[in-house]
């Protein structure tokens, strides 16, 4: 604890004061990077798999691992029916949440129940609700269907919060100009509001794309037709297959978690508002 | 929440109460047309489930004809239900091992904080494993701790710490442990933001006036920092929790909750029953259940958290 007590936010006066900070952060940044390290090593050599000791650094790498999961499942299916599910989700959650936050900038009755219950229902986990929601999707008639799998994703609260925030800072002033230049409801929210809130728009199509891209339970649940199955149940599926006897399986591994990890590098900023603002609001 | 929400809620009434009539009922129904798809998702899968397991609990369920009520027999055979009582008792551990985490957690978004060089690198490096699939994280993680040629055993091994391979994910002792710490890898850099966006939100002003008054950095730290971020590990506190729900994915990949339900949660229990067992109704007063368990450690954390001084140092 001795390293961490210096006052946060404050220099200090000696730039070399810093080295054991430096240390401590290093050593969990290794620890955070090894599975990383290890995984895209396993998928380009695999030559661990049968020997022991494992070597350190990978010797031969190829990329045949990322062929064979081609061919030993059926990636491109599972592929398919992941981005249809993540986009049914995000182009729900841009719109609905849009449409859920910019009611809840205006005053009416009924609008502090609303917000509590909103507030409330973010204490129901989802886990808490599969057998119910399992018992419902089926009266919908959507067990194995895309609507099926994404529609309890459709609006997130966290999500509604973020475009809430983002339209109240949009200034009273300008709602009024525009409307006294006679412009509709409708107008206000498609010209003003919506591009003065491209970085909550970012945030919600970010969120709901890592949400919808990484969930497991729901599809598992839902969905028992292997045609209709996403890329973390095709996962699942192939260990269960083939254990941990080819390297395809950390192949198939690298290839699900990169999109995550590329579109995370790219619009962390928009992502980590995203989680903050939920958490310091609700 | 409802702080912030008060004067705002004063501020628009005030402006929007010279429109009424005609337009004022147009922008009425806007507003619930606009309303409307949210709510009824979240009416669909939030609040109808909770009541409806709440009901599906004390009946019989069948597939086909009318469910039977029976009152509180599921209950009761969960008393005497061995497995339950483990899950139970591994999810409380698993909640239980959320500050150890926290702490963790802290001591990096502190470092971070500082004026180091290269802090938003080191941010980035922590916070990296949050986004990633957990189906994927637990293939990974499962692979380290293989016992012929996992990564553990041979570092174990080749530093003489151990002499036989140990099975970490089939034995006993270690199942839960090494799922922890699979847990805890995903999940602190999400702690980190939080304490993050809490520690950035303390004026700096207080720690210059403390500075004038002499308080030494550890003061600072113990005076100023931590009771003032006490909500944001309030709200840390409850992300633990809630992962004991959400890590559902880990341990279904890495152990099925295996060896002998050694590693069962309540939420893989509830699966279990109801989607392999076909025993809806008991997974339905199991969740009940938990769903309680959530309620009330939630609550007994805020009163930490809003409560004594002291508090914050015990988590």
């Amino acid at each position: 604890m001795s390293r961490t007590k210096r006052k946060p936010g404050r220099a200090p006066s000696n730039r070399y004061a810093h080295w054991p900070i430096h240390l401590a952060l290093l050593a969990i940044s290794f620890a955070m990077l090894v599975p990383f390290y290890w995984v895209l090593k396993t998928s380009l050599t695999g030559e661990n798999i049968f020997v022991y000791p494992p070597k350190l650094l990978p010797v031969d790498p190829q990329p045949f691992y990322y062929v064979d999961v081609w061919y030993l499942i059926p990636f491109a299916r599972y592929l398919f029916n992941s981005v249809i599910v993540s986009l049914l989700a995000i182009v729900a959650n841009v719109v609905f949440n849009a449409m859920a936050a910019y009611a809840l900038t205006k005053n009416f009755r009924g609008r502090g129940i609303t917000l509590m219950l909103l507030l409330s229902c973010m204490m129901i986990p989802f886990q808490t609700t599969i057998v119910p929601a399992y018992l419902i999707t089926g009266k919908l008639g959507l067990l194995n269907s895309y609507l099926g799998m994404a529609l309890p994703t459709f609006s997130t609260i966290v999500c509604i919060f973020v475009y809430k925030a983002s339209f109240d800072a949009v200034p009273r002033s300008l709602i009024d100009a525009a409307r006294i230049d006679g412009l509709s409801e409708l107008q206000v929210i498609m010209k003003i509001m919506i591009p003065l809130s491209t970085s909550a728009v970012a945030t919600n199509v970010i969120l709901s794309f890592i949400w919808s891209w990484n969930n497991f339970l729901w599809p598992l649940i839902v969905v028992r037709d292997p045609n209709m199955q996403t890329l973390p149940l095709g996962l699942s599926r192939f260990l269960t297959y083939h254990e941990n006897t080819t390297g395809a399986l950390y192949a198939f591994c690298v290839m699900v978690l990169l999109p995550g990890l590329l579109l995370f590098l790219l619009a962390q900023k928009e992502f980590i508002r995203g989680l903050t603002s939920g958490a310091t609001k609700g | 929440m409802s702080k912030s929400l008060a004067p705002m809620q004063k501020t628009q009434a005030a402006r929007s109460a010279p429109r009424a009539g005609a337009k004022g009922r147009r922008e009425l129904i806007l507003v619930w047309v606009f309303l409307l798809p949210s709510l009824v998702v979240f009416f669909l899968y939030r609040i109808l489930p909770l009541v409806w397991n709440a009901v599906l609990s004390v009946q019989k369920f069948s597939l086909f004809g009318e469910n039977s009520w029976i009152g509180f027999e599921h209950y009761r055979y969960m008393f005497e239900d061995d497995v339950f009582w483990t899950s139970l008792w591994n999810t409380l551990i698993y909640i239980a091992s959320a500050p150890i985490g926290i702490v963790l957690a802290l001591a990096v978004a502190l470092m971070v904080n500082s004026e180091v060089r290269g802090r938003n690198i080191y941010r980035t490096v922590v916070f990296l494993s949050y986004p990633l699939m957990t189906v994927a994280v637990g293939i990974i993680w499962r692979w380290m701790y293989d016992e012929k040629v996992g990564l553990f055993n041979f570092v174990l091994r080749s530093l003489g710490i151990i002499d036989t391979p140990l099975a970490f994910l089939q034995s006993f002792e270690w199942v839960l442990p090494s799922i922890l710490l699979a847990n805890v890898w995903q999940i602190l850099g999400f702690y980190m933001i939080i304490l993050l966006a809490g520690i950035q939100n303390i004026p700096q002003n207080l720690y210059e006036a403390a500075a004038i008054d002499g308080a030494s950095a550890r003061q600072q730290l113990f005076r100023i920092t931590l009771p003032l971020l006490r909500p944001s590990l309030f709200l840390a506190f409850v992300i633990g929790i809630m992962t004991s729900f959400t890590s559902f994915d880990l341990v279904y990949v890495m152990t099925q909750g295996g060896p002998a339900h050694s590693s069962e949660l309540l939420v893989t229990y509830i699966y279990k029953n109801a989607f392999e067992l076909s025993r809806v109704d008991y997974a339905a007063a199991l969740t009940v259940v938990q769903f309680l368990l959530l309620v009330v450690l939630t609550w007994v954390g805020n009163r930490l958290a809003g409560g004594e001084a002291g508090a914050v140092k015990t988590e």
